[in-house]
């Protein structure tokens, strides 16, 4: 079963002559637990089709379904209810520089209405996940480009999301640590969740066990090659929750 | 399902967080709201004194009709009907002489003791008659002169011209409360506004994060709506703090000094109820501001 659908997509920075088309009718579907890589040099449109699955952003053209729902079509209201099982991996990380690990990774669980303890301890459980240690009270600024890059992930599986999207994951890390990172990203999947790295990193398509290869250059899906035998091979849980990918509330 | 508690904990520890992380603007506006709440209060004060000065002088009842002893109450339901009929005539209170011992006593407050013993009946039932607003001020003896014949009306009372003037005193104070109370909401909303918008900007990132992770709107819009309401509030509760004390320096040199104007005690300060109505207008003219700094800057 597709989990994220894209049909015909196309997306244009700005209006009239200044606009710049980053993504023209681009077409693909990810199957629930596979591990998916976007492909393409700087620009060919793959951190926009990040953003506009993750609502960022809105088409002009064409349809993004994730779990089977047209996501443009949500209320405004309803898009922080998609983002709860959407996490996401900035390519700048986007953490906040002046708070510990356990804080940053403590505001993706606070938004979800935990109560103080489950947040420490699901905090703490993540960044042992990512091989990081929970008492660390150093601020993020204080962290090597590889830890915060883990503090990222710990934030984005935390509240165990059924998908995980990462912008260049390896992007500022030398190759130990992308080794280590891409290591991670595939334990994540082997727990059922369904990843799709956006990348130009060659090191990540010849070590990770990919499933799916979608190439992009200046916004156009100009390759798809999908590994359908190693998907069918994986086991996938059944993890999704029934009230995914947004609560019946606030669908309503 | 505890969520939503557990959410508004996080809202309240983080407006409460984001208020310490900054201290100095928050006391400046604190400060300043307070100043410019502590304008209104005085006004307000006055105007609300300056009623109850109308009230208790009997001004607010230009005509009182006295009735006779043991007048029939049919023919005084059929003098009231034929006078509700009058478009001058607001309304029409019946008093009767136990309702005005009760008052007088009550006007005399500890001296009303020298009432004890006696009877209600030495003082005259009455129908108080109050015009509506605009009436001409000749109307009241107009209309004492046709009620003096009625056979249950035993003396007609009109209180002077000057009536007029005290009850044009009152509505200035009121029209002054009004626009005084217009430009210090305005006033208190843009302060709240700017200084949570300075917090707005500096927590940026960490409103950008909660977007991107699925914060809704309320949730990251909470801790600056509580932040505001804060500080409307505490700027309200400390003008009335700061009026309390002035007022209870002043009024006893007003009383004494002006005694022909000023009752001993006639001089009140709000009601518990009235200072806890001005402390939650401070936190909703907090509440207004911050909202509409919080609806501009937190989009993502």
């Amino acid at each position: 079963m597709a989990i994220i659908e894209l049909n015909n997509v196309t997306m244009t920075y700005g209006r009239g002559t200044r606009g710049r088309t980053a993504v023209r009718g681009v077409t693909f579907a990810v199957e629930e637990g596979a591990f998916s890589v976007l492909l393409g040099p700087s620009g060919a449109g793959k951190s926009t089709l990040l953003k506009l699955v993750l609502a960022m952003e809105r088409p002009d053209e064409g349809t993004i379904r994730v779990a089977g729902r047209d996501i443009h079509r949500l209320r405004k209201a309803s898009i922080p209810y998609l983002r709860r099982n959407v996490g996401v991996v900035f390519q700048d990380f986007k953490l906040l520089l002046d708070a510990t690990p356990m804080e940053n990774v403590a505001l993706a669980l606070q938004v979800l209405g935990m109560p103080r303890r489950e947040v420490r301890e699901r905090a703490a459980s993540a960044l042992a996940r990512v091989e990081l240690d929970p008492g660390l009270r150093r601020p993020a600024r204080c962290l090597s480009g590889g830890e915060q890059q883990r503090v990222a992930i710990a934030r984005a599986v935390a509240g165990d999301p059924p998908i995980l999207l990462a912008d260049e994951p390896t992007g500022n890390l030398d190759r130990r640590l992308s080794y280590e990172i891409i290591e991670l990203l595939q334990a994540i999947r082997e727990r059922g969740t369904t990843v799709l790295v956006a990348t130009h990193d060659p090191l990540v398509l010849d070590r990770a066990p990919l499933s799916q290869q979608i190439h992009l250059e200046h916004g156009r899906l100009v390759s798809l090659s999908d590994d359908e035998a190693a998907i069918e091979e994986e086991e996938v849980p059944e993890i999704l929750p029934a009230s995914w990918p947004v609560a019946a509330e606030a669908v309503a | 399902m505890l969520r939503p508690f557990y959410s508004f904990v996080y809202v309240v520890g983080r407006g409460m967080r984001g208020m310490a992380q900054a201290p100095a603007v928050q006391l400046i506006a604190v400060s300043t709201i307070a100043v410019c709440m502590l304008l209104l209060g005085v006004v307000m004060l006055a105007w609300s004194n300056a009623q109850g000065m109308v009230q208790a002088w009997g001004l607010d009842v230009p005509v009182t009709a006295y009735l006779i002893d043991d007048a029939p109450p049919e023919q005084v339901d059929a003098a009231m009907e034929r006078l509700q009929t009058l478009p001058e005539i607001e309304s029409i209170d019946q008093v009767s002489p136990q309702m005005a011992m009760d008052r007088l006593s009550a006007g005399l407050g500890e001296d009303g003791q020298m009432l004890d013993g006696l009877e209600p009946s030495v003082l005259p039932a009455s129908l108080e008659i109050h015009l509506a607003p605009g009436t001409d001020p000749d109307f009241a003896h107009a209309l004492a002169e046709r009620l003096g014949p009625l056979p249950v009306i035993d003396e007609v009372a009109v209180v002077g011209d000057w009536a007029g003037r005290a009850h044009d005193l009152v509505h200035t104070f009121g029209d002054l409360a009004l626009g005084a109370g217009i430009l210090v909401s305005l006033a208190c909303m843009a302060i709240v506004w700017s200084t949570i918008r300075l917090g707005v900007y500096a927590r940026r990132a960490e409103i950008q994060i909660l977007r991107l992770v699925g914060g809704t709107r309320r949730f990251v819009h909470g801790p600056f709506v509580f932040e505001g309401m804060v500080q409307g509030g505490l700027g309200a509760a400390l003008a009335l703090g700061m009026l309390y004390l002035g007022f209870d320096a002043v009024h006893p040199f007003l009383e004494s000094g002006l005694s022909l104007v000023f009752a001993a005690g006639a001089l009140h300060f709000f009601t518990p109820m009235e200072l806890g109505i001005g402390v939650a207008f401070g936190a909703i003219l907090g509440l207004l501001g911050s909202r509409a700094a919080v609806a501009r800057y937190t989009e993502v």
